[in-house]
């Protein structure tokens, strides 16, 4: 990883000047021209090429080309702030090194152009690919996981290609999208971040404040994230090939444990002694129960259901620069198996990037085109959650086989007493779910520097996508049996962006100026249709042509967004920096009269280190001081048409007439209006001892109003919820990101270390005060309410079983009544806290908040190591504090009545006053055992974990004199290599629904597992 | 700087030309409600859909108003305890909590009818296409709609919000309960107008929507509730010449081969099938006992592990039938098999109830509802309607209405009992009569919504559930101790927890 925007002091940029002598006059004046560019084959405009000991000198242009006459031999000294000042000799030739005194003059990608570090005012993260390309993944979110101070990257589900969720800062909306906008090359994509290829990727540009933001004004509240893409470097022709091959499993220390075969059988025998005990039961125990120790293990449904798998990787790279002109090609295949069987996903990828600049540095034009096409085979299955792989582990009883002696499945496959559940090795094995999605994502664009400074820029994009869904699911499986069930869909979207706007550019004597101002627009369109057949007569064939029965639907979908912006940079001296932003933005999702919103921001910056004053203090190579305040707006929820309401067909056949009845079907809500997120960002940065150490500091604060949220109303109307602006939160917290140079010289070892503490707290909401996560109590697991954090869990407070007739007699009871005193509660059952006090526990009144998943702080701190050829890098991230809700563990995993083959732990429970069991697993008395499964204080952990990401090794082989490589390179890696936690469940960084807040932060309902990957690379760079 | 100002006058224009049409989209694959409800057609339409959520209320409404009275119970499943079974039991068992699911949806069903009803009557008057004769049948259809919901409702929950405007912002939302009376009123107005506006049948078999003699029978049903016995004596003596009278065998009412026959007033329309606007009626396999093959019941074999097991008829209700009541054996069958320990049944054979002792040993009996038990034609559910008035139970509302007064019921009474081939009754004692009418309702409307609502009307409710749960839970062993404890409170049903906790303005029933 390479954090650019502090770079230790030991790497120092290149600046290359290239001098091309055109016309020598012997003995006399020549004329020489030349091209200061930086290591980035970049042009460094407006250089000082001064010859020495004279006053006389010039500026390179905007395309860093520079004239000058000189007689040979005469001295040249290019100054340019930010480098370290150069002299060489106009006779000696074509390029000279030249070490910048500091990093401070990398040019980043910020929202509509690229800007000097340095200069910038607001909060902004960049992070190179180079190092993070080892890593054994399909998504370029899993390597930015831990890497960026207020970036939450967080791995919500193992499912093959999927799963990673972003949070920029805690988020600032309610609504359904808290994922940042992605802008790949300047141009804001509309589909999904997952058929992007991570090895097209150069770097990284997080965009954090409302001033860094804010060109993006309306889609910026969740912050944006800039990816650019490899464009070849001036003077550069290679091919590259990387290649990785790895193997995943699940590590076995933190899976679910069921009670095995004869485990089972005893917890059923003791359920059926008790009620023989207790109950007044009767009848004989079930056969398969009465001899436990006759049972080994029985089937373990885990191992059925999952494998190692491979995954692997492969891309070449093709790569060619002239001063004018730039191509790069790169190819990619990735493949990956799921560690569930019969699921996995390929993508093969492509990109090809062109771009021109005129002979005469006026135009520069460009282009690129990045298709792929990617399969998944049952990824998209319900893998997670309620529903998913683990929870039907829990469904299959130990007992039975999965297969008829026939070698055919058994449908059913439970035992006495349990429920009728289906086979879940015949589900995931007779259900076919393909997904074959072709993307392209396309743009050009074109400069024209028709004056001085001043320059039109027309860019252009194009996210194209189409994809095609086959479902079949044979009658074996489907919940109404001999029903088998085909689905064939598509889907054709698409959006397009324009975007005009001109750039000037001026300085005057210290005073630089940069004016920007344009318009944008884009529309977004999908088509889509769905056919769904019945009737299948076999499973022979399983395409709707052999259903007997086929409906089927289509629809068409579309949004746009039009937009003018203005920005003005100034600063004096490079050393007081000011910069004034406006978007104005106009969405169709909106209704006629609260269509458009003004985002403004301001931010200012000072190099505090360039002063005079400061100088004296030579340990303090860097100083900036930021502050930034601006507005920024979200309109990403899901409806395109929320502001209207819209009709739905109803069919009702009068007398067997098929009637069709349409009328409102969706509530629109005309008065909906822009989510608007104010955010104030102090900031430092600071480098010492000659950048050994720099460190980067932000303070935010942030008021979101008008959330947007779909908000429930009284069903009474008719109506279950209509999305509205609901009420308004305050998101605030601190960031430091510190790198350090620990070691230089042979063994170089730099660090780097990111923490982000944020905190959030909701400040107003609707009537009633609160919404409610869901309206059974099983699974409302949250409440969000005024004055508490997003996500707070709500429930009952575990107070242990009662523990005998006394402890019964005095305490409140479940479901109590005047004529049935003790409820639904027992001696042995769980006793829960009497909140209100009326000596009756009930879901309405004896509920509480009881626990926050916000963390104390997250982080993630990176080491890189090289010595001789060796390379090595250690990524982890973590989080400390918060609580995690083991909703699968206590909610589908506890099911002491035998309905599910408990966890083994559960063996311990109580079965009398003699035999209390561990005081955690209740009896399993009939009618009792509901309230277990309701949430509680016991289901809380804590969420804190280290977790190491990825350690890599890699050796470069010595290239020298070989005439085929200019570099060779072989690594081995591992990744998600151990999770330090003390949860229980299987993965601390999980969410009931990826990061959005609204739908539960820290709910583990045990989402598609995290494999670890152990890995080898090669990457090849040819000559 | 000439290519300046060509660049920015061709910049401006492209903004100022596309910024305002570009913005302004509109769904292309539906309607949205600035573009509909203009046309005739459109306005017939939006009433189907007003219909269409009856179906949900009646797949529903049995356990809020058959399972809850003495007619019948569910077969236990104490291997699931998940709340799709618990509280469905619990409302059969008079345990059920403001938070029962079942409960809500019975709610929101109801409203949903209320809600579309609504959009209609609102925006008809404004509707200047609309033909006068279609926008009165539409009125009229709507405001039926309204009225047999409200009537619903009041009967559940007492008074109730009483919407009458279309909602269209998230402030119109929120009403707080009006008074019993006052949904009454409402009622009766709404009833009242559905009967001036409505056509009787144009003949039989009718189309299934809503007529004349409907609208009739709904409001001379709520005059009885209101004890304004004259009132329903006129309006009933209207349906003969209607056209409507009694099929000759019971069990003719509910063939899915003779829908919406003369002796339907009011029925709610099912399709069986699996093509587009097909709308099957799963209640034949709720109502049979978990199994992974119904087919000896229902010829195809149907797995309704997870659906069925409710309603089943009770001993209580099967020892009510009079001898020879043909009935019995057209509402009522028996299924005979093996429970398992998972409490799943095994079908070995389907019998008569009529006479019927016990099962052979080793064997159990379970009591089906036969009554809506015909070809099925798919797994999804069959073409079953689902009877809401037949003029069986006009000609009973009739006698109870002319008992009431001191008048003789016994020729409509006995026109029901003849059919069922049960000799005439003669006696003349009012209180007697009232228990007979009372019976012969229970007999003749069994399973169909009705035996919850006639016991709480008749003030018998809290006597007769707590005496017959009494009995009950000698001969079944897995109800709760808690059970059928039936006090005034629980005559009332409590108004869903999450409208209670989103609408600060509304108050719950007393006791939860």
């Amino acid at each position: 990883m390479k954090q650019q925007f502090y770079q230790p002091l030991g790497r120092l940029f290149l600046v290359w000047v290239l001098l091309m002598f055109f016309a020598l006059r012997t003995q006399a004046q020549a004329t020489i021209t030349g091209r200061v560019v930086d290591d980035k084959g970049q042009p460094v405009p407006g250089a000082a090429v001064m010859l020495k000991g004279t006053t006389r000198g010039v500026s390179t242009n905007a395309e860093g080309f520079f004239t000058i006459s000189a007689a040979p031999g005469a001295t040249l000294v290019i100054r340019s702030i930010g480098y370290k000042t150069e002299e060489l000799s106009a006779e000696k030739t074509t390029s000279v090194v030249l070490k910048a005194i500091a990093t401070e003059l990398n040019e980043v990608t910020v929202s509509y152009g690229k800007q000097r570090q340095r200069e910038i005012s607001g909060s902004i993260a960049t992070l190179s690919t180079e190092k993070l390309q080892d890593q054994p993944v399909m998504q370029f979110a899993q390597q930015m996981e831990g890497k960026v101070a207020g970036v939450s990257v967080m791995e919500s589900s193992g499912q093959p290609g999927r799963g990673v969720d972003f949070r920029i800062r805690g988020a600032a909306s309610f609504y359904l999208n808290n994922q940042p906008l992605f802008v790949i090359d300047g141009l804001p994509i509309t589909g999904s971040i997952n058929n992007i290829n991570p090895d097209e990727i150069e770097t990284f540009t997080v965009l954090k404040d409302a001033s860094a933001t804010a060109l993006y004004g309306s889609r910026a509240a969740n912050g944006v994230i800039l990816i650019t893409t490899r464009h070849a470097k001036a003077g550069d022709a290679k091919v590259e090939f990387n290649s990785n091959y790895g193997v995943q499993h699940l590590p076995s220390n933190k899976v679910p444990k069921p009670m095995n075969a004869s485990q089972f059988a005893t917890f059923m025998n003791e359920r059926y002694q008790d009620m023989k005990t207790y109950e007044g039961f009767t009848g004989a125990i079930p056969a398969e129960y009465q001899n436990p120790s006759q049972y080994g293990a029985g089937t373990n449904w885990f191992k059925l259901l999952t494998r190692n798998a491979p995954i692997q990787n492969y891309d070449i790279t093709l790569q060619s620069a002239t001063d004018h002109s730039s191509s790069t090609a790169i190819f990619g295949y990735q493949e990956q198996q799921g560690v569930l069987i019969n699921t996995g996903t390929k993508l093969f990828s492509g990109r090809i990037n062109k771009d021109l600049t005129t002979t005469n540095g006026k135009i520069k034009a460009g282009f690129s085109i990045a298709p792929s096409y990617r399969l998944d085979h049952n990824n998209r299955l319900s893998t997670d959650g309620v529903g998913g792989l683990f929870e039907r582990l829990f469904e299959a009883s130990p007992l039975i086989s999965p297969y008829n002696p026939d070698g055919s499945y058994v449908r059913n496959v439970y035992s006495s007493g349990m429920v009728a559940y289906i086979n879940p090795l015949a589900i995931f094995n007779l259900t076919n779910d393909d997904y074959k999605t072709t993307r392209i994502l396309a743009n050009g664009y074109f400069n024209y520097e028709f004056l001085k400074g001043l320059q039109l820029k027309i860019n252009t994009g194009v996210d194209k996508g189409a994809e095609s869904r086959n479902y079949y699911q044979s009658g074996q499986v489907t919940s109404t049996v001999n029903n088998p069930t085909g689905t064939s869909s598509s889907v054709d979207n698409g959006s397009y962006t324009a975007e005009a706007y001109l750039d000037y550019k001026k300085s005057f004597g210290n005073h630089n100026l940069e004016v920007l101002g344009g318009y944008s627009a884009q529309k977004y369109s999908s088509t889509s249709n769905t056919l769904t057949g019945l009737g299948f007569p076999n499973d022979d064939i399983p395409y709707l042509s052999a259903a007997t029965s086929v409906t089927g639907s289509s629809g068409y979908t579309a949004y746009s967004l039009v937009s003018a912006i203005g920005r003005v940079n100034y600063n004096y001296k490079g050393r007081y920096l000011l910069q004034a932003a406006l978007r104005n933005d106009g969405s169709s999702l909106f209704g006629a009269l609260s269509r458009y919103g003004d985002f403004p921001s301001v931010s200012a910056g000072w190099i505090v280190s360039d002063e005079d004053f400061m100088r004296s203090i030579g340990k303090i190579s860097f100083l900036k001081l930021r502050a930034s305040y601006g507005v920024t707006g979200n309109n990403s929820f899901s409806g395109n048409y929320s502001a209207q309401s819209t009709t739905s067909n109803y069919y009702y056949d009068f007398n067997n007439v098929v009637t069709q009845g349409t009328t409102i079907g969706n509530l629109g809500n005309a008065n909906l209006q822009w989510e608007r997120n104010k955010q104030l960002d102090i900031g430092v940065d600071l480098s010492i001892l000659k950048d050994r150490i720099s460190l980067t500091y932000d303070y935010y604060h942030k008021n979101t109003d008008h959330l947007i949220m779909t908000r429930p109303m009284p069903t009474s109307s008719g109506f279950g919820s209509i999305l509205d602006n609901v009420g308004a939160i305050s998101l605030w917290g601190h960031e430091v990101t510190i790198n350090t140079v620990n070691t230089t010289g042979k063994l170089r070892w730099t660090s780097s270390l990111n923490l982000s503490f944020d905190r959030n707290k909701i400040t107003a909401l609707v009537s009633p005060g609160y919404i409610r996560r869901n309206n059974t109590v099983t699974s409302d697991y949250f409440r969000q309410q005024v004055g508490h954090p997003l996500g707070v869990f709500y429930g009952f407070v575990f107070q242990g079983l009662y523990k005998d007739a006394g402890d019964l007699a005095k305490s409140a009871k479940y479901l109590a009544t005047a004529t049935n005193p003790n409820g639904v509660s027992d001696i042995g059952t769980i006793k829960v806290k009497d909140i209100n006090g009326d000596g009756v526990i009930d879901d309405v009144n004896d509920r509480t908040f009881i626990g926050d998943p916000t963390p104390t702080f997250t982080g993630g701190f990176t080491n890189y190591l090289s010595y001789k050829n060796f390379d090595c890098s250690i990524s982890t991230a973590f989080d400390v504090g918060g609580q995690i809700l083991n909703a699968a563990k206590w909610a589908y995993q506890t099911n002491m009545d035998g309905s599910r083959v408990p966890v083994a732990a559960a063996l311990n429970h109580w079965r009398s006053l003699a035999d209390p069991g561990n005081g955690a697993y209740p009896r399993t008395k009939t009618g009792t055992t509901a309230i277990g499964r309701e949430v509680n204080t016991q289901w809380l952990e804590s969420a804190t974990y280290l977790s190491i990401k990825n350690i890599t090794l890699g050796y470069s082989l010595n290239m020298k004199g070989n005439s085929m490589f200019r570099k060779l390179r072989a690594y081995a890696s591992v990744q998600q290599l151990l999770v330090l936690t003390k949860y229980s469940g299987m993965n601390p960084e999980i969410s009931l629904s990826g990061q959005d807040p609204t739908q539960g932060i820290k709910v583990d309902e045990e989402g598609y597992p995290i494999p670890r990957t152990i890995s080898i690379g090669l990457s090849a760079t040819f000559k | 700087m000439k290519n300046l100002y060509i660049i920015l006058a061709l910049l401006s224009l492209c903004a100022s030309s596309c910024k305002k049409s570009f913005t302004d989209l509109s769904p292309q694959s539906s309607y949205s409600d600035a573009n509909y409800y203009k046309t005739t057609q459109q306005f017939g339409s939006a009433v189907t859909a007003a219909y269409a959520p009856l179906r949900d209320v009646v797949v529903n409404d049995y356990l809020m108003s058959e399972q809850r009275a003495d007619n019948a119970i569910y077969q236990s499943i104490l291997s699931n305890r998940g709340t799709a079974y618990t509280d469905r039991e619990a409302l059969c068992e008079f345990m059920d909590a403001s938070t029962n699911s079942y409960n809500a949806s019975e709610w929101q069903y109801c409203y949903q009818v209320i809600s579309r009803a609504n959009i209609v009557i609102s925006r008809l008057p404004s509707a200047t296409t609309v033909n006068a004769d279609s926008a009165k049948y539409y009125d009229g259809q709507c405001k039926f709609l309204r009225a047999l919901m409200y009537f619903k409702l009041v009967r559940l929950y007492g008074g109730v919000p009483l919407f009458l405007k279309e909602v269209k912002t998230p402030e119109q939302a929120f009403l707080p309960r009006s008074t019993v009376d006052q949904v009454y009123t409402q009622i009766v107005a709404d009833a009242n107008d559905a009967i001036k506006e409505l056509p009787a049948p144009a003949g039989f078999p009718q189309t299934g929507a809503a007529t004349k003699g409907a609208a009739t029978v709904l409001l001379a049903d709520v005059d009885v509730y209101l004890k304004k016995y004259a009132d329903a004596v006129t309006l009933l003596n209207t349906l003969p010449a209607m056209g409507y009278t009694l099929n000759a065998n019971y069990s003719d009412a509910f063939q899915p081969t003779n829908k919406n026959s003369k002796e339907s007033l009011f029925e709610v329309q099912f399709l069986g099938g699996t093509g587009t606007g097909s709308t099957p009626n799963p209640l034949v396999y709720y109502f049979l006992p978990r199994s992974s093959s119904t087919a000896l019941v229902t010829g195809l074999a149907i797995n309704n592990q997870s659906t069925g097991g409710w309603n089943t008829p009770t001993k209580d209700l099967i020892d009510a039938y009079e001898a020879g009541d043909k009935r019995l054996d057209a509402s009522i069958g028996i299924v005979e098999g093996t429970y398992n320990a998972s409490d799943y049944f095994t079908y070995s054979a389907v019998k008569s109830v009529v006479g019927y002792t016990t099962p052979p040993s080793g064997k159990v009996a379970v009591a089906y509802v036969k009554k809506y038990q015909h070809a099925t034609p798919a797994v999804s559910g069959s073409s079953d309607d689902f009877p809401i008035y037949r003029y069986s139970e006009a000609l009973l509302l009739l006698a109870e209405a002319l008992n009431e007064q001191g008048q003789s019921p016994l020729a409509p009474l006995n026109a029901v009992r003849e059919r069922a081939g049960l000799a005439d009754l003669t006696a003349t004692d009012r209180a007697t009569l009232r228990a007979e009418i009372l019976h012969e309702r229970r007999i003749e409307l069994a399973f169909e919504d009705k035996r919850w609502h006639d016991l709480v009307r008749s003030g018998n409710a809290v006597a007769v559930m707590n005496a017959f749960g009494a009995t009950l839970k000698t001969q079944i062993s897995y109800l709760p101790t808690g059970s059928y404890v039936v006090t005034d409170n629980r005559l009332l049903y409590p108004l869903p927890q999450a409208e209670v906790g989103l609408n600060t303005q509304l108050t719950q029933n007393p006791g939860y």
